[in-house]
């Protein structure tokens, strides 16, 4: 009787498979679909050391940038399922992107496993700005409809749809203004080239000496950044930002997509990584695989309410 | 004396190590186009993680700055930029090579990125947090006119050809609008192609527009590719530091003007190479022979370049805004090790940083003796190689950089695309570095451009915001004067000559423009009718119709610039085409060399190429790069080989795919495309 037991939990351990039951068995490839310095790259960075501490095997950061990301996602299902290979994704990006056109990839194309942490909005002015609190700049803009310019990064991208809803919340009319990624937005910010900045909370960590923040667009107040009021508690409700998970090829068996997403959250829990995180500015979530479906259909809806207002729902 | 008690712990052994082994490495990898700094630093981070932090870092920045010395060998030695800071290189390092002087050529540019990069590395150590402020003050008018000082260097590049190079450059702008576009978010002229989605790669153009056309007329004649110099006389270094010592204010506003482009979050070293370049030239006593192999092109685009290291650093360690990749992920990593960066990191966290500093300035130093040996064997190898092996080794490394860039094989096929049309571009009299120079600047221009116009828009003064900025103005006026000097310099010239013949009315001078006045001075339309330049231009024009007829479907901030480009170059393509129309049609002059060239090889090349390309995902990418490695082999074989030496060529061609292969899949961990075979 032992005997048989013990040869059905061999045969058990055999038809689970070694890819589950080991894997990762050599280093992983995580393409990053954007270039090197944004909150994807530095985020990718903290979980770094962590993953290997957990796995015993090494991930290796890769850049595919292009297109706002569409390069990389556009190619992600024809890359090896194994496991091996894995794509930061990006949220409102991965929605907006095929909703306003063809760009090789639908939404519910990408098999994502893991939505790990978000960065909310948060409104900037210079260190040296007039504005004080939000409430001034926005009897500023009332005063002077389309003065007020708001950088942030990329067109129909997070920021901009932060900027939409504010305008539409707070009604006002101001100008976005896109750049090529938080760096170049941040130093027009810091350098008063554009009124304020509609970009993420992180950026107000590196340059927190030469930039005030008004308020930031999450639930509930920012641990880094304890003193600047959210968007709800001046009673505009807006809650916004960009969201960062891992995805795979559509090819990747379905154990490995949920050992990898053990193995996120794992890191998620880990106090350190925590707490580097949110000294930088990142919200932790936790989006495991068993919770995607529901919470992909769910962000899909909420960005096609706004997408249909920016105008780019065309599909 | 603090700075000195961190320099003595900058200079531990071990330290030295890595700094030494940095630059080697850094240099190896900037050599080869395709393979970045930024790839190298983002595979090296992690174990930065395990190391002392300062010993990391060291390593980190001694790569950076040994790659971006590193893309000047190929750009003189195959004219290739082994890395967009090296475009300007190209200019006139490749011509000194062609005429045996490449040794002195690698050399200066040896003297050129050390004494660069040594200046750039002073400036960030004593004086980052002013020179930050240069990076902030920099807004979207600043970067567009600094764009658009960078291609008035199309009108020196192609003197007497002013016309063709306008066409080029503004067909460069165009390339760079192919994609998503980053202002306004539309998708611009791809055909609805996944390929063009993300637009034309700039590496993959350099590759394909600058290597391409070498590899094709390589294998169409039996001439060596580079002279071999003249007697044995080595590195040629008391030569060089005596041109250098001569052109010191070359040098010096160069790794200046390196540095404070440096700084520039959206510039970077191509700018930086391509300005300095420019500004050399205006200020040389001989402006003419830029171009033609001038030690001062490669002095000043190397000074510059290199310098643009330690200047990048300074906006990266001072406001957190990284200015390349590479920054960038050395930026990731500083965070990682729970270093807060700001204006504070120097005096709250100096140890690392200074350290780190003096680290980036022992490898620079040390580029010295590695660089001056790297490019002793560099040169002599690629001069002394048979033609049989250079041919198919510069084809593979055009693929495995191309392919490289994004693990895509995609960009390999463009950058071939891009090979053929710049070779028959150039055939037909455009010349490939006013379209590099129209992609590498169209972004920073059309952002710069539509930024500018939005934000003058909002406050309601769009000329106030073009013109009356003073910094704008100040690019502004360079760029003019950069523009008119040297017609100014020519009539005065002329004018002298012409008081001097006045005065002196025995001695017979002919004057610059007598000299010319045999040749253009008659008239544009007295020259032969160009016909091959009237057929490119009359394809500019339907792709200018095309365009033009793709721009109402856009988003008027992403139709702007296409509008505008699209029909200046319309105009350019127009004025050619009249022109041509009105002159009578003449035979022109025949090269007589194309006589002895052959066109089957040539062909012979173009297919073997193209059908490796499209092999690769079907049988793999070490199989189809050995078998293509064979046929090339075969195509640039000009003498019968004897049974011995095929054999050691065809052990060699094994030995250089697998290590090449070895290289980017086990080292720098490139994804490789798995074919049927291996």
């Amino acid at each position: 009787m032992r005997k048989l037991a013990l040869a059905a939990a061999f045969a058990a351990t055999l038809i689970s498979g070694p890819a589950f039951a080991e894997y990762p068995e050599k280093t992983v490839n995580l393409i990053l679909p954007f270039n090197a310095g944004g909150e994807s790259d530095v985020s990718a960075r903290f979980q770094q050391p962590y993953f290997e501490k957990i796995t015993g095997q090494q991930m290796v950061i890769q850049y595919m940038a292009g297109a706002g990301g569409a390069q990389a996602w556009s190619q992600l299902n024809s890359m090896e399922g194994d496991g091996y290979t894995l794509m930061g994704i990006n949220l409102p990006h991965t929605v907006l992107q095929p909703m306003e056109k063809d760009v090789g990839y639908e939404t519910d194309d990408l098999v994502a496993v893991n939505y790990f942490h978000y960065t909310p909005n948060a409104l900037f002015v210079p260190k040296d700005s007039e504005f004080q609190n939000l409430q001034q700049l926005i009897d500023y803009a009332k005063a002077n409809p389309g003065v007020v310019t708001f950088s942030g990064s990329g067109s129909n991208s997070a920021n901009q749809i932060g900027q939409t809803q504010f305008d539409e919340l707070a009604g006002i009319t101001t100008t976005y203004i896109p750049f090529s990624g938080t760096g170049p937005a941040v130093t027009a910010i810091l350098g008063s080239q554009v009124t304020a900045g509609f970009n993420y909370v992180t950026s107000g960590v590196n340059n927190g000496d030469g930039m005030r923040m008004l308020a930031v667009a999450s639930e509930e107040r920012v641990k880094a950044f304890p003193d600047v009021p959210t968007f709800k508690e001046l009673g505009f409700d807006l809650v916004g930002g960009a969201y960062r998970g891992i995805a795979v090829p559509k090819s990747t068996p379905e154990d490995v997509r949920k050992k990898l997403s053990d193995i996120i959250s794992k890191i998620n829990q880990n106090p350190e990584f925590i707490k580097k995180m949110e000294d930088a500015g990142f919200v932790l979530t936790n989006v495991p695989y068993g919770k995607m479906a529901d919470f992909v259909a769910q962000k899909k809806k909420e960005y096609r309410a706004i997408g249909e207002k920016l105008g780019i729902a065309n599909r | 004396m603090e700075l000195l008690g961190y320099l003595l712990s900058a200079l531990t052994p071990l330290n030295i190590l890595m700094a030494l082994g940095g630059v080697i490495l850094g240099t190896v990898i900037g050599a080869l186009p395709g393979l970045s700094a930024t790839m190298a630093v983002a595979v090296l981070v992690p174990f930065t993680f395990t190391m002392d932090p300062a010993t990391g870092l060291i390593a980190l920045g001694a790569i950076y700055t040994g790659a971006i010395y590193g893309g000047a060998f190929a750009a003189i030695l195959v004219n290739t930029p082994g890395t967009p800071s090296a475009i300007a290189t190209t200019f006139d390092g490749f011509p000194m090579a062609k005429r045996g002087d490449g040794s002195l050529a690698v050399t200066l540019a040896t003297l050129s990125s050390v004494f660069g990069g040594l200046v750039g590395g002073v400036f960030l150590l004593l004086l980052s947090p002013p020179l930050a402020k240069i990076a902030l003050a920099f807004g979207p008018p600043e970067y567009f006119w600094l764009a658009m000082f960078g291609l008035t260097l199309i009108s020196a590049l192609s003197v007497g050809n002013t016309l063709k190079g306008l066409m080029g450059g503004c067909f460069g702008l165009m390339l760079a609008m192919v994609g998503v576009a980053v202002v306004g978010g539309d998708l611009r002229f791809t055909m609805n192609s996944q390929i063009l989605l993300g637009g034309f790669d700039i590496v993959s153009a350099l590759i394909g527009l600058y290597c391409i056309p070498v590899l094709i007329d390589l294998v169409a004649t039996r001439d060596p590719h580079l002279q071999v110099e003249t007697g044995n006389r080595g590195i040629r270094l008391a030569e060089a530091f005596g041109i250098a010592w001569n052109s010191k204010f070359n040098v010096i506003r160069s790794a200046i003007l390196g540095t404070v482009i440096g700084v520039l979050p959206g510039a970077g070293g191509s700018v930086a190479g391509l300005v300095s370049y420019s500004e050399a030239r205006r200020s040389s006593k001989h402006p003419e022979r830029f171009g033609k192999g001038e030690p001062d092109g490669v002095i000043a685009t190397e000074t510059a370049n290199n310098a643009t290291v330690g200047g990048g650093f300074i906006p990266t360690l001072v406001l957190g805004i990284p200015g390349t990749p590479p920054d960038a992920i050395i930026l990731g990593a500083l965070l990682v090790q729970g270093i807060k960066i700001g204006p504070t990191l120097f005096t709250q966290q100096g140890e690392i940083v200074y350290t780190f500093i003096f680290g980036l300035l022992i490898a620079t130093v040390l580029m010295l003796p590695a660089g001056l040996l790297i490019g002793r064997y560099a040169y002599k190898s690629i001069a002394s190689i048979p033609k049989t092996m250079l041919v198919p080794t510069i084809a593979f490394l055009t693929i495995i950089g191309s392919f490289a860039i994004h693990s895509n094989i995609h960009d390999v096929q463009m950058m071939f695309g891009l090979g053929i049309a710049g070779w028959i571009l150039n055939r037909c009299g455009f010349a490939p570095s006013p379209i590099v120079l129209g992609l590498v600047l169209g972004q920073i221009a059309e952002q710069g451009f539509v930024q500018s116009y939005l934000i003058g828009n909002a406050r309601g003064d769009i000329l106030g915001m073009f013109f009356a900025r003073p910094i704008s103005l100040g690019i502004v006026a360079l760029a003019a004067f950069t523009l008119l000097y040297p017609v100014y310099a020519h009539r005065k010239k002329n004018r002298d000559l012409a008081k001097q013949a006045a005065e002196n009315p025995g001695i017979d001078i002919i004057s610059d423009a007598q000299a010319s006045a045999t040749i253009p001075k008659t008239g544009l339309l007295s020259q032969p009718r160009d016909m091959a330049g009237t057929i490119v231009a009359l394809i500019l024009i339907v792709i200018c119709a095309w365009a033009l007829s793709q721009t109402p479907a856009m988003t008027p901030m992403g139709s702007v610039f296409p509008t505008t480009i699209a029909s200046v170059l319309l105009v350019f393509a127009a004025i050619f085409v009249g022109i041509n129309i009105l002159r009578k049609s003449g035979s022109g002059t025949v090269d007589p060399a194309r006589d002895t060239e052959s066109t089957p090889r040539r062909i012979g090349l173009v297919v073997a190429m193209g059908v490796w390309i499209a092999a690769i995902p079907f049988i793999g990418f070490l199989a189809a790069g050995i078998l293509a490695f064979f046929a090339l082999i075969a195509i640039s074989n000009y003498d019968g080989l004897p049974a011995k030496s095929i054999v050691l060529h065809v052990l060699s061609g094994c030995v250089i795919v697998s290590a090449m292969y070895f290289l980017m899949a086990e080292i720098l961990l490139i994804r490789m495309p798995q074919g049927t075979l291996f």
